[in-house]
């Protein structure tokens, strides 16, 4: 599938800026047409054979540069429920991608001069989301110790507590990254995204970028939902227990009930530099901006800020101990 | 180097602030000093009787150089003795009934007055540290402050017991310590200065910067890759959780007493009212260890 423009003729593609469907050959602004034919393997638009990615839902022919949405990748059982699509374009994450290097301050100042963008690409990451209505049901012990001298006496005073908790919690779209390229952690630290701006499905919005379909079942993938479910639960029922010296649970019993699962796209620009003949991966939330990657750390800049900061503090400490000594 | 410059630029002008708001109070501190010492009749310009032999002669000099500064700045006559005998004879010959705790009482009064100490006129302002290391024959080792004039004016019972504290603190491990921290309690007590930091140990700001900036390397280098920005009400319809049941119940109360040992015995009682003899007033009091 392709979408052409009807002015020109074009490819016409989604543009997050304008948040419409865009022709970069005219400037049309949703002129689009869908154009369903051809087979698989073959572009729509040129006919040439199209070399297409075990996962890959979408795929830019290598003769016309025709963007060309795979139906059978986008249908059936592979049809997401929901998309969020990009909302930053290639050019603003260029910048938010220079202004993250610089305020990362161990980053080597030739890298912002000297990397040279390989690659760039946003992508379509499958995701599955997962809903649940969980309980957490905990019984623990508190102690509180409250300290204090009389005389030549000190007085400890030991509380005990029966702390009782009971939790509904109903967790909504708890995302796990559904494709094997894309790392784990990587994909984690990428959150949150703002789920006020998913919507249904619509292909046209993958037209320009590329796209994978899940790699793995959700079943399969279940468990990391449950994971973090579990992690936020205990945070959330920890926050609720304050003022103790010691806390000993003592039954807890966490019931979690599968509501749902949606199969979502969410949006990621992945970045390439090279430096220093080195490959350097940036991954930025394509609907925040959030940047994800590591930059390369400058010993010199870390020996010599770190220096710094340690003799000006000693010089400032120094300085406020001698102006207290004489006042 | 831009870079280094303008990201540390605050840091600059918050230390060369602090620097020279530092040797501005420096200054005016200097400025302030008392005046000229007007005692002519002390028979000695030696502060530091070390008969104890528990300092090294390099020990001794830097706390003669410390006095000598310390004399200026409070206006008083700073002296330390150090003994290594048993008063107890020396004591009852003078004062029949004097107990043990007193008998370094009686030896440093004598002293000063002995002496003609006294930064204003003999027998005048100042104070006189006795530590003798001699264990009496109960077994203990006594110590006292001797205050004459405006020192005597100013040392309370607590006041003194507070110096000789911080005396006891170092004195066994390391004397020159102790007397040194005497001779600065005295300046600080006498001039009020030096209160909040009197408690400081002298590494505070090294181990403290070296603090500093290793964590702020740590935060930096965990920026290199990202934070993470989620909480744990993130994924929560609603924000939060819904509280069916949130009861703390107390079961029951326990208090257990302790007996706070003191660490060292409190002498400050004793003399502490002063007494006369040879024509000044004395005040003071002692400790044992």
């Amino acid at each position: 599938m392709l979408f052409r423009c009807k002015n020109c003729g074009g490819n016409t593609v989604f543009s997050p800026s304008v948040g419409k469907m865009y022709c970069p050959h005219c400037d049309g602004i949703d002129s689009e047409e869908k154009e369903d034919k051809g087979t698989q393997t073959e572009c729509v638009n040129c006919g040439a054979p199209l070399t297409i990615g075990e996962y890959n839902s979408t795929c830019q022919c290598e003769y016309c540069g025709s963007y060309i949405i795979l139906n059978e990748r986008v249908d059936g059982k592979y049809r997401p429920d929901l998309v969020l699509p990009f909302k930053i374009d290639k050019k603003s994450v260029v910048d938010m991608l220079r202004a993250e290097f610089k305020k990362r301050i161990f980053t080597p100042e030739s890298f912002l001069s000297e990397a040279t963008l390989k690659d760039m690409k946003g992508i379509y990451v499958p995701f599955w989301m997962y809903d649940y209505a969980a309980r957490y049901e905990y019984e623990g012990k508190g102690t509180k110790v409250r300290v204090w001298t009389t005389g030549d006496t000190e007085y400890t005073e030991t509380s005990y507590y029966r702390i009782e908790r009971d939790m509904n919690v109903d967790f909504d779209k708890i995302p796990v990254d559904a494709s094997i390229a894309m790392q784990n952690d990587v994909m984690d630290l990428m959150e949150p995204y703002d789920y006020q701006q998913l919507e249904g499905f619509a292909e046209k919005y993958m037209s320009g970028f590329f796209g994978e379909i899940y790699n793995e079942d959700s079943d399969t993938l279940e468990d990391r939902a449950r994971t973090k479910a579990n992690k936020d639960m205990e945070d959330l029922l920890q926050g609720t227990i304050s003022g103790y010296t010691t806390v000993v649970p003592e039954n807890k019993n966490v019931t979690m009930n599968k509501k749902g699962v949606h199969y979502t796209l969410l949006p990621v620009w992945h970045y390439l530099y090279k430096y220093k003949d080195k490959d350097y991966d940036f991954y930025v939330n394509g609907q925040t901006g959030k940047i994800i990657g590591s930059t390369p750390v400058s010993k010199a800049k870390v020996l010599s800020y770190g220096a710094t900061v340690f003799v000006f503090a000693w010089m400032a400490l120094s300085f406020i101990i001698g102006i207290l000594e004489v006042i | 180097m831009k870079q280094y410059f303008l990201y540390f630029k605050w840091l600059f002008a918050i230390t060369a602030l602090l620097g020279l708001i530092y040797a501005g109070t420096l200054t005016l501190h200097s400025a302030a000093r008392a005046g000229e010492r007007e005692n002519t009749e002390c028979l000695t310009s030696e502060r530091v009787f070390d008969y104890g032999n528990v300092l090294s002669d390099k020990e001794e000099n830097k706390l003669r150089e410390l006095i000598a500064k310390r004399e200026k700045q409070t206006g008083c006559d700073i002296v330390i003795v150090t003994l290594n005998e048993s008063l107890k004879e020396y004591a009852r010959d003078r004062e029949p009934d004097v107990s043990y705790e007193e008998f370094v009482r009686v030896y440093a009064e004598e002293f000063y007055d002995e002496n003609k100490f006294g930064y204003d006129k003999p027998i005048g302002d100042g104070v006189l540290l006795v530590d003798n290391w001699f264990r009496e024959d109960n077994g203990k080792i006594y110590t006292w402050l001797c205050t004459v004039g405006k020192a005597d004016e100013k040392y309370g019972s607590a006041l003194v017991d507070h110096l000789l504290d911080n005396v006891y603190r170092y004195v066994e491990k390391n004397p020159y310590k102790a007397y040194k921290t005497y001779v600065n309690e005295v300046y600080h007590d006498m001039t009020g200065t030096g209160e909040i930091t009197a408690f400081l140990p002298y590494w505070l700001p090294f181990v403290l910067s070296v603090v500093i900036a290793l964590i702020f390397i740590a935060v930096h280098w965990s920026y290199k890759k990202g934070k993470k920005t989620t909480l744990a009400t993130t994924y929560v319809s609603g924000g939060e959780p819904g509280m069916n049941r949130k009861e703390d119940t107390l079961i029951n109360k326990v208090v257990t007493k302790r007996h706070i040992e003191r660490s060292s015995e409190s002498g400050g009682g004793i003399g502490s009212g002063g007494s006369s003899g040879g024509g000044g007033h004395h005040g003071g009091g002692g400790h044992s260890r």
